[in-house]
């Protein structure tokens, strides 16, 4: 699938001025194709998580009204929307003025850079607009063949999941999974559809030949569980969406901060005409800022890859390297946090009497960000002997687990296992299992 | 590529269709429960649908409970809780425990309601043309509140009289600016026909309606109202609450105030004309006397006024005139018995009677099922 792309001549002409001057600037991408839309067809495309075709689901519906209301009430608005992929898409909003546009487009070069560079994104699906639209039309397919109700319900089931992942795989397997996960190749994906169709499951011992313990929960799940092959696809099909959006997640920091301060550098090194000053720092300033308490990734993103321009480092090497906790633990320092919170150098002293501890800060934010702001939860075992009970553990950090929720997650767990689940955490400090089994789920005495 | 979002409309309606039959199927629930009261805002009504958003693993509180008892998902006591801090907040989405809350049109509440007990569509009677206001901040002005300042606009005029004054320092590049250079948004304002009404709430608060009463009515008022203004684009209504005297009194008033003393009905029926006579014609509004009670009167002769103001003053003016008796322990109920003597073969006149919240849906079928 392509997208036709027809920018009015004034908007191309700004693209290309742009375009070379992020060239000149060092930065390094595939193609940018802008494409230019009405804000409710952002809306909708947004969504889709950037995407303009993807599967059918009631949740990105559920989300476009959020979008949409939020729109419609003035509350929020899409500036920007890009996309990882070769070429790399970008979408434009046709109500915005022409500096917003100039600046979306600088913005967007820098993502696209990062996108190419980044290492985390190294594996990522550079055909993703593509690999989206065979995914639907898989989906739609096995809708026609399961009915809509079915596949909702697994799909549901699916997608409640989807956090089960490992966003930070060794690098070597990152390669190889474009090949074998990413991407699947004929053979494999035979192999996997002819995997449900087998008479006699294998024996319980020769099932689970898993290296535990597993970070990629899904991946076992989808090899493991006992799916018909319909369940299994849906299942392949979610996980290797999640895989394709996981970098974007752990490095949501780095690649916004990246993309202000080059649309910042490059605007304002000659990119601007002297009328449109004002508006460009009204509207990068909007974008940057955040109310007391408000957590706002282009600010912390922005203040941290200047102050690594300020201390003489390498951008474009830490650009390559960094996720968002690497790039914090590599940038920030006590200099770093004072200034960020507005501290002037001769009020430090008053700062830190305050309170304000840098290193605590720091590593509350470290905690914060890691794995993408998600709990990390890995399977532990999966007992080869009796029915095939999976056991899963949560890597507690000093956050307890939300345990309505936790339950109803390990329900869907459940269900696609087939067998019992057990899930080990730890809550206000004390040790907690929660077991699911046939739609059932109870707390449990954790036998030492 | 065709219109990108053909797709997503059809996921979008799939998405108000699940809502839809999840409140569909609580709506008997939601009519005797009185839970949608407190979740009305501007034209919706937020609805939590716990059930409905797809559960993740993640961080959260568990308010200090770690033992059993919360298998269930959807348990009360947490739920209450997570909702109201989504309510006050509405804090950056994605993160954090809460709970969907789907937010429905109270038109579509209305319509739901309307199919659920087989509502008509009322009749307008006089369709006076109210005007009513439409309109988006899309102007400025020079004058206005701190919070709809536009700042790129005060900025820009400080800093064209500080250049053209000769006061533009670039090596300290600094703007005052003064009064005049402050614009403000503004709202520009259309102007749109309405057909109006006016709903008279009238509740006895006599000693003998308790709580319990109070609320049924309550849960009455919403849903009738909730009918009307879906019927009426411009719905005002009256609280006018008696005892031996009555007085029109606000909402919040109107729904905990508890008196006690005597009861003359007519007194309320005396109160709900004037206010026609003064605010209401009946050429203009359409009209909608609802009157809740436990059906104790202060005298014969004081309902025999009551029937002879209804004849002959309200139900002329009125497009239906509505009784609900609530039980209440003392109330002997003698009030309802009397009207529907006097108004037997009279349709413009409705009773019924409030045993419990139970009867509510039932009640409002009667009410409403007329289409008058």
């Amino acid at each position: 699938m392509r997208i036709k792309t027809d920018l009015p001549s004034v908007l191309k002409y700004h693209a290309l001025v742009i375009e070379s001057a992020a060239r000149d600037a060092g930065l390094d991408f595939f193609d940018v194709v802008f494409e230019l839309l009405d804000a409710r067809e952002v809306n909708g495309i947004a969504a889709y998580g950037g995407f303009p075709l993807r599967y059918p689901s009631w949740r990105f519906g559920m989300d476009y009204e959020r979008l949409q209301k939020g729109y419609d009430w003035g509350l929020s608005k899409i500036y920007e929307l890009v996309i990882n992929n070769d070429p790399t898409y970008a979408y434009l909003v046709r109500s915005n003025s022409l500096l917003e546009q100039k600046l979306v487009m600088a913005h967007v070069y820098g993502h696209a850079d990062f996108f190419k560079n980044n290492v985390w994104f190294k594996g990522t699906d550079r055909r993703m607009l593509e690999t989206m639209g065979r995914h639907a039309a898989r989906v739609r397919k096995l809708v026609d063949e399961q009915g809509q109700d079915r596949v909702d319900c697994f799909m549901d089931l699916a997608l409640s999941l989807e956090g089960l992942i490992d966003p930070y795989p060794p690098s070597r397997e990152a390669g190889s999974r474009s090949e074998s996960g990413a991407v699947l190749s004929e053979r494999r994906l035979h192999a996997l559809l002819s995997f449900g169709n087998e008479e006699e499951p294998k024996p319980a011992a020769a099932r689970f030949a898993a290296d535990f313990p597993v970070a990629d929960v899904l991946g076992f799940l989808m090899e493991h569980a006992p799916l018909e092959r319909w369940e299994r696809e849906l299942l392949s099909i979610v996980r290797e969406e999640a895989y394709y959006f996981a970098p974007q997640r752990i490095t949501k920091v780095a690649n916004e901060g990246w993309a202000c301060f080059w649309h910042s550098k490059l605007l304002t090194g000659g990119l601007l005409d002297s009328s449109e000053i004002v508006d460009f720092a009204d509207t990068h300033a909007g974008a940057t800022a955040a109310a007391p308490g408000q957590f706002n990734p282009y600010k912390l993103g922005l203040a941290l890859w200047r102050h690594a321009e300020r201390a003489g480092q390498d951008l474009f090497v830490m650009r390559r390297v960094h996720n968002d906790v690497s790039l914090i633990n590599a940038v920030c320092d006590e200099e770093f946090v004072m200034r960020y919170h507005g501290v002037r150098p001769s009020d430090e002293r008053r700062a830190r009497e305050a309170g304000l501890n840098w290193t605590e800060w720091r590593d509350g934010l470290l905690a914060q960000l890691t794995n993408g702001g998600q709990p990390r939860i890995r399977a532990r075992s999966c007992d080869t002997k009796s029915e095939g009970e999976l056991v899963l553990e949560h890597l507690h950090d000093g956050r307890d687990l939300q345990l309505v929720t936790a339950k109803a997650t390990l329900d869907n767990v459940a269900k696609i296992w087939g067998r019992r689940v057990e899930l080990h955490s730890q809550v206000a400090a004390k040790p907690v299992a929660l077991a699911a089994e046939n739609g059932k789920v109870e707390q449990v005495e954790l036998s030492a | 590529m065709a219109s990108p979002l053909y797709r997503i409309e059809s996921d979008h309606s799939r998405f108000r269709e699940i809502v839809r039959g999840r409140i569909r199927q609580d709506l008997r629930k939601y009519l005797s429960s009185g839970e949608l009261l407190g979740r009305v805002g501007d034209g919706v009504v937020s609805i939590p649908l716990p059930q409905i958003e797809l559960p993740q693993f993640r961080f959260g509180e568990n308010d200090g409970d770690g033992e059993g008892g919360e298998g269930q998902e959807g348990e009360s006591g947490g739920d209450a809780k997570e909702a109201q801090g989504q309510g006050a907040g509405q804090a950056g989405d994605g993160e954090g425990n809460h709970v969907l809350e789907v937010e429905v049109d109270l038109d579509d509440l209305a319509d739901m309601l309307g199919s659920e007990l087989e509502l008509p569509n009322i009749e307008p009677r006089g369709a006076r043309q109210m005007e009513s206001e439409a309109g988006r901040y899309n102007g400025v002005r020079r004058a206005g509140p701190n919070s709809l300042r536009h700042f790129r606009r005060s900025y820009k005029n400080a800093l064209k009289r500080t250049i053209a004054a000769g006061l533009w320092d670039p090596e300290n590049p600094m703007i005052v600016p003064e009064h005049d250079d402050f614009r403000y948004r503004a709202r520009r304002v259309s102007i749109q026909p309405d057909s109006s009404a006016v709903v008279f709430h009238m509740m006895d608060v006599s000693g003998s309606m308790g709580a319990e009463q109070k609320q049924v009515v309550r849960m009455q008022a919403f849903w009738i109202d909730t009918w009307l203004r879906r019927q009426y684009k411009n719905l005002e209504v009256v609280y006018i609450v008696h005892d031996a005297a009555a007085r029109v009194v606000d909402s919040h008033t109107f729904f905990h105030l508890r008196e006690s003393g005597g009861t003359k009905i007519s007194s309320a029926y005396e109160l709900c004309l004037r206010q026609i006579h003064e605010r209401f014609a009946p050429e203009d509004y359409n009209i909608y006397p609802f009157h809740y009670s436990d059906g104790d009167n202060w005298s014969a002769r004081d309902t025999e006024l009551c029937v002879n103001l209804l004849r002959d003053e309200l139900l002329p003016r009125a497009n239906q005139f509505c009784y609900a008796q609530v039980k209440s322990a003392h109330g002997s109920g003698q009030f309802k018995k009397d009207l529907d003597l006097a108004f037997m073969d009279q349709g413009h006149v409705v009773t019924a009677g409030l045993d419990s919240r139970e009867d509510v849906p039932e009640s409002i079928r009667l009410f409403l099922g007329s289409g008058r």
